[in-house]
């Protein structure tokens, strides 16, 4: 039978709490004979050619990413890796509400084309791993992940506690998991993650090394990255972020959907094409406005965003202020609001919307 | 001199007249050097926010910065936001007592919970002006007080 699988997806930085919490993590759940535990680095900054995305795409079963990420974000970036599986629901207490559980599943289960395989997707970022040339549509494999946020609590016990609740809940529908045992893992490679004491041991060894790139022990540099992730579960592939990103980020997939296809073409700090996306469903999952960063926003007990309140500038001023900043860096002239901006943006009438009109607009997206 | 107050539903948000308002909530209160203001929330705000638990300032002391500059983070039991400079000025220092504890906004806005030290050459909103300000904007906010505080 399959074990459950727990990867950890390692923080950025040398935050001694976090890589606390990750070693005890890993130091208790390897004597779990339930589960297979693994330590990656972050998985944000994993290129699709790394052997720990490979590793990850090679996972059969249900599997449990820990990492320090909203839940939402960690989901899009495997997503976008061709990590795939129904969303598990976790039933820990998490800082950002996530009610919104299959929220995705009904879109992209009815295979409505707004999800082209991720294989062709990776045309922009180097080549597949060689299986997947399958046409569009397929079905989401049928397997739970279940992405939890590490920074939700600091007690090591209570990732365990949901960890083993998920084991036996996952036990009871473990015998359909055999039908996804269909992409052969590289033993060789995958054999360094399935040891993960080991690497700790290693990496706590390693010598000093540059504050921005993370060394994972094999050896394998991990450069801190800065893209945009999209929701699909949300985007409604309107075209407004391909207009407005003047750094050629996105791109279309053959059947014409939204993807971010240079993701190293972004500008590192610039979140500006999320502040245009009607939908909300652009991710920088290392920025550190949380709507911004992935937190489910609109659900549950979520908290009221004051910010218009407290004097913020509209979202469209400051994207096209951040756009002006990097191509000024980039030596090209400023365009201001000239250049991709909505039509549904600019013809708004000039009066700037009273901050009570965006108050209420929030309040009404929450249904009260 | 007695204060102003607005009402929001039943709660009365006191405005004191000792002091000037910008137009993004805060109210400003000369301090010793020339124009140099301790910067606070004014109880509109906190009635909004609820019990902050949260302060960050994400720019040093001494900080030149211009009006809508993102500054700082707050959290509350009700609400998030980000702060921004009420005007162009210098930010002088941040009221270090908040750091650890920022419950001093709640039970102290217009004394020891002030956020920070600011100096400028705008102008601002008189008392009076800040109310009507206020009153403004409060049909719409009704609402909102209503549906979520009361
Ligand atoms: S702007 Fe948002 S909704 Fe529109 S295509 Fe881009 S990601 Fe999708
Ligand atoms: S953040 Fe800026 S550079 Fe990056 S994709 Fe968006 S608009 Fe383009």
């Amino acid at each position: 039978m399959p074990k459950l699988t727990v990867v950890i997806s390692q923080a950025q930085g040398k935050n001694p709490a976090k890589q606390q919490l990750e070693a005890e993590l890993v130091a208790a759940l390897s004597s779990d004979a339930n589960v297979e535990v693994s330590l990656v680095p972050n998985l944000y900054d994993l290129a699709a050619d790394h052997s720990a995305t490979q590793f990850l795409r090679s996972i059969p079963g249900d599997v449990i990413v820990l990492s320090w990420l909203f839940p939402r974000a960690a989901r899009w970036i495997l997503d976008r890796q061709n990590v795939r599986g129904h969303e598990g629901v976790s039933l820990l207490e998490s800082k950002s509400d996530d009610e919104e559980s299959d929220d995705e599943s009904p879109a992209r289960k009815n295979g409505n084309g707004r999800h082209g395989p991720d294989d062709a997707k990776k045309n922009g970022n180097g080549n597949g791993n060689g299986h997947g040339t399958e046409p569009d549509l397929r079905p989401v494999p049928n397997r739970k992940i279940y992405c939890l946020d590490l920074r939700d609590h600091s007690d090591a016990k209570v990732y365990l506690g949901e960890i083993r609740r998920i084991a036996s809940e996952a036990s009871l529908s473990l015998v359909d998991l055999f039908s996804f045992l269909k992409t052969q893992p590289q033993p060789e490679r995958l054999e360094k993650y399935l040891r993960p004491l080991d690497l700790l041991a290693e990496q706590k060894s390693a010598t000093s090394l540059d504050d921005d790139d993370d060394v994972p022990a094999n050896g394998e540099v991990v450069r801190r990255r800065w893209y945009p992730v999209i929701d699909y579960s949300r985007c409604t592939n309107c075209m407004e972020c391909i207009d407005f990103c003047l750094f050629g980020v996105y791109g279309l997939d053959p059947l014409g959907s939204i993807l971010v296809e240079q993701q190293d073409s972004c500008k590192k700090g610039c979140p500006a094409c999320s502040r245009v996306c009607p939908a909300n469903a652009i991710v920088f999952p290392g920025h550190k406005t949380p709507a911004i960063a992935g937190a489910d926003g609109e659900v549950g007990d979520v908290k009221i965003d004051l910010s218009k309140l407290f004097g913020a500038p509209s979202a469209v001023e400051l994207a096209a202020r951040e756009r002006d900043v990097e191509l000024v860096r980039d030596g090209r002239d400023i365009v201001g609001l000239s250049i991709g901006i909505p039509k549904r943006l600019k013809d708004k009438p000039k009066k700037p919307r009273d901050e009570l009109d965006d108050l209420i607009d929030s309040l009404d997206a929450l249904e009260l | 001199m007695s204060d102003l107050t607005f009402l929001m539903g039943k709660f009365e948000a006191r405005i004191p007249t000792d002091r000037v308002y910008s137009d993004n909530h805060l109210w400003l209160q000369a301090d010793d050097e020339p124009n140099c203001y301790r910067v606070g929330f004014t109880a509109y705000s906190v009635r909004l926010l609820q019990d902050v638990y949260f302060l960050e300032w994400s720019i040093d002391p001494h900080s030149a910065v211009h009006k809508k500059q993102e500054i700082g983070e707050i959290e509350s039991s009700k609400a998030v936001s980000t702060l921004y400079a009420p005007v162009d000025g210098t930010i002088l220092d941040f009221n270090e007592r908040l750091l650890d504890d920022p419950s001093a906004i709640n039970t102290d806005g217009y004394g020891k919970g002030f956020l920070f030290r600011m100096q400028t050459e705008v102008t601002f909103l008189t008392p009076e002006e800040y109310v009507a300000h206020l009153a403004a904007g409060w049909d719409k906010t009704e609402k909102l007080i209503k549906g979520q505080y009361n």
